[in-house]
């Protein structure tokens, strides 16, 4: 039944792919000094058919906000305010239950670390693919086997042979194949990766990236990459999202925000990356240590501590994210157009 | 098609690690049988030569007195210790484990026999109960380890485990046969049932089974609920439970999932406790008068019977080679990843 309802909805589906949008997402985490927040009013908006690279040092809420979007936060966390939209399934943050539940894996996959073991090490892929497919009322079991054995030789591998696999007997980047097919199979248009190349080497890294970027294509997704790698990023996203301290300090097209960075912590990320060519003391690391949920200031700026461009202003005022040609800036220095900053400055 | 290849490999790993184990527990078995040839031999007193030396007192000649005791012991009380170890060696290949002192004339092996019924059908019922029941509860004190249950069933874990399990029985025995008399207060069956296939006989052999079960059962109970809730806590936090949520598995599924991960640990331990089983529970066979392996063994050694203890140490060395052996071939069967270890 379900079967035959969907597939007209997901032809349409197939048309174009969804948007999402974040809007004032707030995510605490209960600790014994009370409920701190590890994303903070944060909007972010994915065009329809992007890519999104998500940076952010260990801690800077990156990973939470990625769960937010399936609304998996995992306690002690909690999503304390804030709304997920998505075209065609709504506010995710308001399922509940068995809706939830079909909405993960057939709305928005969700592709894990590929050093984390996102598989049951007791079951082979095949076997797990097949419980997918029976949690999400799939009518042909046929059809899904050969959608994955499809994806996988997409992918540059022997789908019969991967489906008869343990995860033991797969190397890392071969894994991380197999958990984007799982994110996939059942034609998700949503797709959220949580460091996709982290602990990979640098040549399946490339693959994996050349891979996410080609069925993003093809498949007419909406993705979310979330990665502590610019060069990763730089490489596969077409907008890019900077976090730091829970909030989103900086977002537009990736080239814009790489080659013209506004922020202190956007320029400060990226000259910390070493260049191939030159000194390489040329790479200088942020000083500084990213806050953790107890450090961060209860008022202003969560950069100021670290910030060359620091103001009276950063250390009471918490700079709102300001949108300006399409690129949004969240500093009291820099991110608002001159003539704002002028006149703020005279009041 | 493309299967067949590996499966034969497979098969040929599995028979392969098969063999090596058989040959490593007879090695084993040799080891303990060698030790505990030694050790009697080697007694202070040399209880050998000392039954050999009182039949001769008692009036047999050296002869019958040399041919009793190598009944009794298997092997010759006199000639070099070597062609007394090949002689005893020679009687073990055969299954001779000598004859009893204390029940004169029989055969070790048939007392082993006699006590052993007494001794494995309660323990393995009490084992596989206990089991059941703590792991059963292990994964609820575990998934509900925030809240008043999870405590409970944890405390109650701690609680039995730490209480010994004499005091188990004593206050079983206390409550059930003296203060409340529901149930006998000890020996395995009533005598005025003809022993047979017949209802009176098996009710009160049920019956009189069931303190020593319930002790038993209560006694491990602790551990393993312990060792359940701390595996599924382990489980839980691994990754791939969380994948599987977000894929949006049933949780009927992801509930598998986690169990059978959480359980693969234990199946040594039962595997080994079930091997340990024919070491008998001495403390429960002496509270509740079971005549089984445990209470054979103490009475062996109280009267200074040396046969039978060399032979009830062999069989239990023998219980707990044999479950190793089929502990290490169940991961074989049940986890993939030693599966392959072992043709890598």
């Amino acid at each position: 039944m379900t079967a035959h309802t969907a597939t007209p909805h997901a032809a349409a589906r197939d048309m174009e792919a969804p948007g999402v949008r974040i809007r004032d997402l707030t995510v605490v985490y209960k600790t014994p000094a009370g409920e701190l927040p590890a994303v903070r009013g944060v909007d972010l908006t994915l065009a329809p058919g992007t890519i999104t690279g998500v940076v952010g040092e260990s801690g800077s809420g990156k990973s939470t906000l990625a769960l937010s979007l399936l609304n998996a936060v995992q306690p002690p966390g909690r999503i304390a305010a804030g709304s997920v939209e998505i075209d065609g399934l709504g506010d995710v943050l308001t399922l509940r239950g068995e809706d939830l539940r079909r909405a993960r894996g057939r709305e928005v996959g969700y592709v894990f670390q590929a050093a984390q073991n996102s598989l049951n090490p007791l079951k082979t892929i095949g076997k797990q693919l097949l419980d997918l497919g029976r949690s999400h009322d799939v009518e042909d079991p046929r059809a899904l086997v050969r959608d994955a054995r499809d994806l996988l030789a997409r992918m540059g591998m022997d789908g019969a042979r991967v489906l008869d696999s343990y995860q033991h007997e797969l190397s890392g980047g071969m894994r991380q194949r197999v958990g984007i097919m799982l994110a996939l199979v059942l034609n998700a248009k949503v797709v959220v990766l949580d460091e996709p190349t982290t602990a990979l080497d640098m040549i399946t890294q490339a693959t994996i990236l050349r891979i996410i970027r080609e069925v993003h294509e093809e498949r007419a997704l909406t993705t979310l990459v979330i990665t502590h790698d610019v060069g990763a990023v730089a490489e596969v996203a077409d907008d890019l999202a900077v976090m730091y301290g829970g909030r989103v300090v900086e977002h537009g097209p990736v080239t814009e925000v790489l080659g013209d960075a506004r922020h202190p912590y956007t320029r400060g990320l990226i000259r910390a990356i070493p260049r191939l060519t030159g000194d390489l003391s040329l790479a200088r690391a942020l000083p500084g240590r990213p806050p953790t949920l107890g450090t961060l200031p209860a008022q202003g700026c969560v950069f100021r501590e670290r910030c060359e461009r620091r103001m009276d202003i950063c250390e009471t005022d918490d700079p709102a994210a300001v949108t300006h040609d399409g690129r949004t800036v969240a500093c009291h220095a820099t991110g608002r157009p001159l003539e704002l900053v002028g006149r703020e400055e005279l009041v | 098609m493309t299967q067949t290849v590996p499966g034969r490999h497979r098969a040929a790993a599995i028979a392969r690690k098969v063999a090596g184990h058989v040959v490593r527990g007879l090695v084993m078995i040799w080891a303990v049988a060698t030790i505990s040839f030694v050790i009697i031999r080697e007694i202070p007193g040399n209880p050998v030569l000392g039954q050999y030396e009182s039949l001769i007192q008692k009036g047999m000649s050296p002869e019958q007195a040399e041919r009793a005791t190598a009944v009794l012991y298997g092997f010759l009380p006199t000639g070099n210790l070597w062609q007394q170890y090949v002689g005893y060696l020679g009687s073990l290949l055969h299954f001779d484990l000598g004859r009893s002192l204390s029940t004169p004339g029989v055969e070790v092996t048939t007392l082993i026999g006699h006590a052993a019924r007494w001794t494995v059908l309660p323990v393995l019922a009490g084992t596989l109960l206990s089991f059941l029941l703590g792991v059963t509860m292990g994964v609820y004190a575990a998934i509900k380890r925030s809240g008043r249950l999870g405590d409970a069933l944890a405390l109650s874990g701690s609680l039995l485990h730490g209480v010994p399990v004499y005091v188990i029985g004593l206050l079983l025995t206390a409550i059930f046969a003296t203060l409340w008399p529901i149930m006998p207060s000890g020996g395995p069956v009533d005598v005025e049932f003809v022993p047979g296939l017949n209802p009176g006989y098996i009710g009160s052999l049920v019956h009189h089974a069931v303190l020593p079960v319930v002790t038993y059962t209560l006694a491990s109970y602790g551990g393993w609920i312990l060792a359940m809730k701390s595996n599924v806590v382990a489980v839980l936090g691994d990754d791939f439970i969380l994948a599987a949520e977000l894929r949006g598995l049933r949780r009927g599924i992801v509930f598998r999932y986690l169990a059978r991960n959480a359980i693969l640990p234990l199946f040594t331990i039962l595997a080994l406790s079930i091997g340990m089983l024919f070491g008998g529970s001495i403390f429960i066979e002496q509270i509740f008068n079971y005549p089984g392996l445990g209470l054979l063994l103490v009475n062996s050694i109280s009267s200074r019977d040396y046969a039978l203890m060399g032979g009830t140490f062999l069989v239990i060395t023998v219980g707990i080679v044999v479950a190793n052996i089929v502990a290490d071939l169940l991961y074989t069967v049940i986890d993939p990843r030693v599966r392959s270890g072992g043709a890598a």
